[in-house]
């Protein structure tokens, strides 16, 4: 009999039916014993394991995760695993950055023919996390450990001609006069603005202040139905056109592309430009030659070069401050579900409630929804009330895309989405 | 600390499926004290709730003379009306109320009634019913006119039958065009088509109408050549609601808060609320 | 004569207050942001607004009568029986310190829909546990518009004390309420000085046009011109002294078994989303509406108050510029009227 004070560890599986499942069974039935700490949970496929259970099964007390499904070639759906696989590659990278205890999750693949296998694996696993001990430092608050990050300088920014502004206000009256277009999405004085009239063309501005990503509007059933648009894009906001394009959420020829060359913001962002004039827009305000960014260190390298526990700590002081208004999602260009899964009910997937569960649940959802989508224009950081770094868990995603799938969103027109496809050839060094 | 937003909580002593997706449940208090001091007027409502999936808001549709229960309800379509599709009796769920204002039955009072409803929307009238048929004394010729979409869709179907063998009491159903079964005896016809089929004659009567937009919209031109004034015509407005008091913001139509001002309103309040509803 | 005391004597003060286990808020800075956080220490205490700073911070003190998240009650099943925990019934009590007049004259006028017929506990045993000490603004910019909804820099309405600056770090103290006094009794020394508030920002509307304009608008080109650009999130209701909707949610089992409320907003597509798929505001335009509608016509209809302090969060902190003020000052100023 085991002490009864022995801590034992709760491990929570999430496995797919028609490998690892009845490899399973196998075991039961070939009666190799495997410790009772485990619960198993069925699934059709790892293809359909959606990341946020794996953080779901933190939130309800289990102290390790395991994933689990058919080898490489041998998913019952063809590609499932494929798909999961690559998922996880980047979906590690997140928690990483969030401090999760990578040591306490799990993946392999197990097939119905390795009963042993399982069993092995589950009594790796349970004494493996029994010496880690309960899982006490999830979402813990520890003050002392939480350590401002420092700030960023920004590149100074010269300011664009009047010559300039004058050029984009003439180009808005004449598509409008024509009726070209039905309306401008632009910048004005005080922020977007959409002007329906040509002799309402001067209200639009380009100024050191025109920092917003005006694709976001493209999503809005209210703009829509004014007709067909043109937008005004600085080069890097283009890239959310690009991105919008490949998922078809609009066909390039119902938008006018007003393309803005762009000296910088003095935003953080601008420190990283390297392509300075936008390349697929129908007119084009201004020329400004690509350039090398000179990228220094920021505050993901010094995130990262915290401790898991600082950076826990890092995280639950900045969520503590999350009143889930989701100004952040509203002006991502990329958020554009007809209804958010936070919103659904059927079931309460993400914990609508502004507590630390909730809002971890949330930002990982809106961050991994948005892996290898988002072009990082800092509109999610810029909108947020309360000053959260949401960028940074942006920004830790595409640093994954990079380095493990050499992919950049918003760049190539032609290359596939990364999250939507897979390769035979994905690393799995992490997968036992 | 008195909590306004704690439910109390209630046994189910009898659920009663009406069509394929409603129910009717009759629930009575878990305090016995609560229970004898409990009393409602017909045309409240009430926040009824599963714990572990929330609140939903629906009419108390019993006869507020009925003492040893409450009963709503509802048709399942979204995650709290699911998890109450599995409640059985014995189960226990949450009830706050009563909330709102009722029919005004004093100003009723001496008048004929005539009660139009359409679908889902018969539960809030049944219990003006039983409580004019409880208090036959007070009130004139009493006229149901109820219609569904289709034959399986109406709902207390037997206690309509119970009401036509009341004394002047006239029950007639109908179904829309398409909607009846081979062995349907009932009109067949929307229901404003049918009521004004019915020529119902009355002298300063009250009218109920509760039902879809579309129906009102179409039912008033007949009340109206019936010479009924907007002023002697009730409805039952519903909307989203959430806290049931008139804190969270959510229920109003242009100034009128449902869940305080009403549900219940004349049509000529209605007409002079904006469109927000 | 009055009362005299220096920042470095408030500093201390608020030191024996937080130490003495009372929860003391006020102003600080997170990163480029100042917010009103609980302190744990009085160093990081912004007492005042710096010229070429932030007037005011980007947050309210709403949230400590009525937190973002509140638990109504949990419940506890066994078989059938079903058991009811509420949560605890005391609350702390707490200390705000360095609000502005449009923080602290929001709590008046949220009495009202908190006690309206049914009273709101959780809200009244915080109101009651609650000191509020404002300081007089000493600057405004141009999202400032408490002049236009009946208030100054320097109205004490709600406070329970108010600081007016004499400069150099020194305030003088106006004890409102008993709680002021019980909190500055002894504290402060006399003085002949008088302190004064910044200079009142000039009136940009009159709300008594803007309800006019409501009522008889309900469909105007209006609401679809300046209310196309909102996004639709919750960044003016909830950095707003005195927006005060919100859900009651019962996420089951995973979220503890509890029914909690959190905020809300009528700009939130899903706000009046019935089951049936009906929406009564499904576009943008009509929940703008609803904003204006709300605090500038039925709150004053229903309570006598404007549901508005002119503080200018909204305006300040939303991402696309929009805010009430500009819908505000085209009312006053458009051909509509």
């Amino acid at each position: 009999m085991n002490d009864a004070t022995q801590f034992e560890p709760k491990i929570l599986a999430y496995v797919c039916n028609w490998c690892t499942y009845l490899g399973a069974d196998l075991a039961g039935t070939t009666r190799l014993e495997y410790p009772p700490n485990i619960r198993i949970v069925r699934l059709p496929c790892t293809g359909r394991i959606d990341f946020n259970l794996l953080v779901k099964a933190f939130e309800v007390g289990a102290d390790a995760v395991l994933v689990s499904g058919c080898h490489p070639g041998d998913c019952h759906y063809t590609s499932g695993n494929y798909h999961a696989r690559r998922r996880w590659i980047l979906f590690r990278e997140l928690l990483d950055l969030l401090g999760f205890d990578l040591e306490r999750i799990h993946f392999t693949w197990i097939s119905a023919a390795e009963g042993k296998k399982f069993q092995q694996v589950v009594t790796d696993i349970t004494e493996k996390t029994r010496k880690l001990g309960p899982y006490t430092e999830l979402y813990a608050a520890a003050p002392a450990l939480a350590k401002d990050l420092p700030q960023p300088q920004s590149k100074p920014f010269q300011l664009q001609t009047f010559a300039t502004e004058n050029k984009l206000r003439a180009e808005a009256r004449k598509l409008l006069a024509e009726g070209t277009v039905k309306v401008v999405i632009g910048y004005g004085e005080r922020g977007p603005v959409l002007v329906t009239r040509p002799e309402d063309a001067d209200r639009l501005v380009w100024n050191n202040r025109s920092t917003a990503n005006l694709a976001m509007y493209l999503k809005r059933k209210e703009v829509n139905a004014l007709g067909k648009a043109a937008i005004v894009v600085k080069a890097c906001d283009e890239r959310s056109l690009v991105v919008l394009e490949k998922e078809s959420q609009f066909e390039r020829k119902d938008l006018h592309v007003i393309g803005m060359a762009c000296d910088g913001m003095e935003q953080p962002r601008c420190a990283n430009c390297a392509v300075r004039t936008p390349r697929f827009a129908d007119t084009t305000v201004g020329q400004l030659p690509d350039q090398t960014p000179t990228p220094r260190p920021g505050k993901l390298d010094s995130l990262m070069e915290m401790s898991r526990g600082e950076r826990m700590a890092f995280w639950v002081q900045e969520f503590d401050r999350c009143v889930k208004c989701y100004a952040c999602r509203q002006v991502c260009s990329m958020c554009y579900c007809e209804r958010c899964i936070v919103d659904k009910n059927q079931p309460i997937s993400i914990d609508p409630a502004p507590g630390t569960k909730g809002n971890f649940a949330w930002h990982i959802a809106r961050a991994f929804h948005l892996a290898g989508r988002c072009i990082g224009c800092g509109a999610c950081a810029q909108a947020c009330p309360v000053g959260i770094d949401l960028g940074l868990l942006n920004m830790q995603l595409a640093r994954a895309a990079k380095k493990h799938f050499g992919y950049q969103a918003g760049v190539d027109p032609s290359a596939e989405l990364l999250v939507g496809a897979f390769s035979q050839q994905d690393k799995e060094e992490f997968i036992g | 600390m008195a909590n306004i937003y704690k439910p109390e909580l209630m046994e189910v002593i009898a659920v009663r499926q009406q069509t394929i997706d409603v129910k009717s449940v009759a629930l009575r208090f878990l305090d016995p004290e609560r229970a004898r001091t409990f009393s409602f007027q017909v045309g409240q409502f009430g926040i009824f709730s599963v714990f572990g999936y929330g609140e939903s808001t629906f009419n108390i549709c019993s006869s507020s003379n009925w003492k040893d229960r409450i009963e709503f309800c509802f048709r399942k379509v979204g995650r709290v009306t699911e998890a109450m599709w599995k409640i059985e009796v014995g189960d226990v769920i949450g009830f706050r109320g009563p909330y709102g204002n009722g029919y005004p039955m004093d100003v009723w009072k001496g008048h004929d009634l005539i009660f139009l409803g359409g679908g889902i929307a018969m539960p809030p009238i049944r219990c003006a019913i039983w409580y004019a048929l409880e208090n036959r004394a007070d009130f004139g010729e009493i006229t149901v006119v109820y219609g569904a979409r289709t034959v399986a869709d109406l709902v207390y179907v037997d206690e309509l039958a119970e009401w036509a063998k009341h004394e002047r009491v006239r029950v007639v159903t109908c179904v829309d065009p398409g909607g009846e079964t081979p062995d349907w005896k009932g009109d067949i016809g929307f229901v404003p088509t049918v009521f004004e089929r019915a020529q119902v004659s009355s002298k300063d009567p009250v009218v109920l109408v509760i039902g879809p937009p579309i129906m009102i919209k179409n039912t008033l031109p007949v009340l109206r050549k019936m010479a009924i004034s907007p002023a002697s015509v009730y409805t039952s407005l519903e909307n989203r609601m959430k806290c049931g008091v008139g804190k969270c913001g959510r229920c109003n139509v242009g100034s009128h808060y449902v869940c305080k001002e009403g549900p219940v309103l004349t049509m000529e309040h209605l007409q002079q609320l904006p469109l927000d509803y | 004569m009055s009362e005299l005391i220096t920042e470095s004597k408030l500093r201390q003060l608020a030191g024996e207050w937080i130490s003495g286990g009372r929860r003391v808020v006020g102003p600080v800075r997170i990163k480029d942001r100042v917010l009103y956080r609980p302190l744990q220490s009085p160093e990081p205490l912004l007492i005042e607004s710096t010229p070429g700073g932030s007037v005011r911070p980007a947050n309210s003190i709403k949230e400590f009568f009525f937190p973002k998240l509140e638990t109504l009650y949990q419940y506890r099943t066994r078989g059938r029986n079903i058991e009811l925990i509420e949560p605890a019934q005391e609350f702390a009590e707490q200390l705000i310190i360095a609000a502005r007049p449009c923080d602290a004259a929001a709590l008046p006028i949220l009495d009202h829909v908190f006690n309206w017929d049914f009273a709101d506990d959780f809200y009244n045993r915080r109101r009651a546990a609650t000191t509020i000490v404002t300081v007089a603004c000493s600057v405004a910019d141009e999202s400032c518009f408490c002049t236009s909804v009946g208030l100054a820099p320097d109205d004490a309405r709600g406070s329970d004390a108010i600081l007016l600056t004499l400069g150099s770090g020194r305030y003088e103290v106006r004890c409102i309420t008993q709680k002021g006094r019980a909190l500055f009794s002894g504290k402060t020394e006399t003085s002949e000085e008088s302190g004064k508030a910044a200079p009142a920002p000039e009136r940009k509307f009159d709300p008594g046009k803007i309800r006019a304009f409501v009522d008889g608008h309900f469909e105007d080109a209006l609401w679809a011109e300046h209310g196309r650009t909102c996004m639709a999130c919750g960044v003016c209701a909830f950095s707003c002294p005195t927006c005060h909707c919100f859900d009651i949610v019962d996420a089951g089992a995973v979220a503890g078994n509890a029914r909690v409320r959190t905020w809300d907003t009528c700009q939130f597509p899903i706000f009046t989303l019935h089951a049936s798929g009906h929406n009564p505001r499904a576009l943008q335009p009509a929940r703008q509406r609803q904003r204006i509608l709300h605090k500038f016509s039925i709150y004053p209809e229903k309570f006598g108050e404007i549901l508005c302090t002119g503080c200018g969060n909204c305006v300040r902190n939303c991402p696309v510029g929009l805010g009430v003020l500009n819908m505000l000052t085209e009312i006053q100023h458009g051909q509509h009227l």
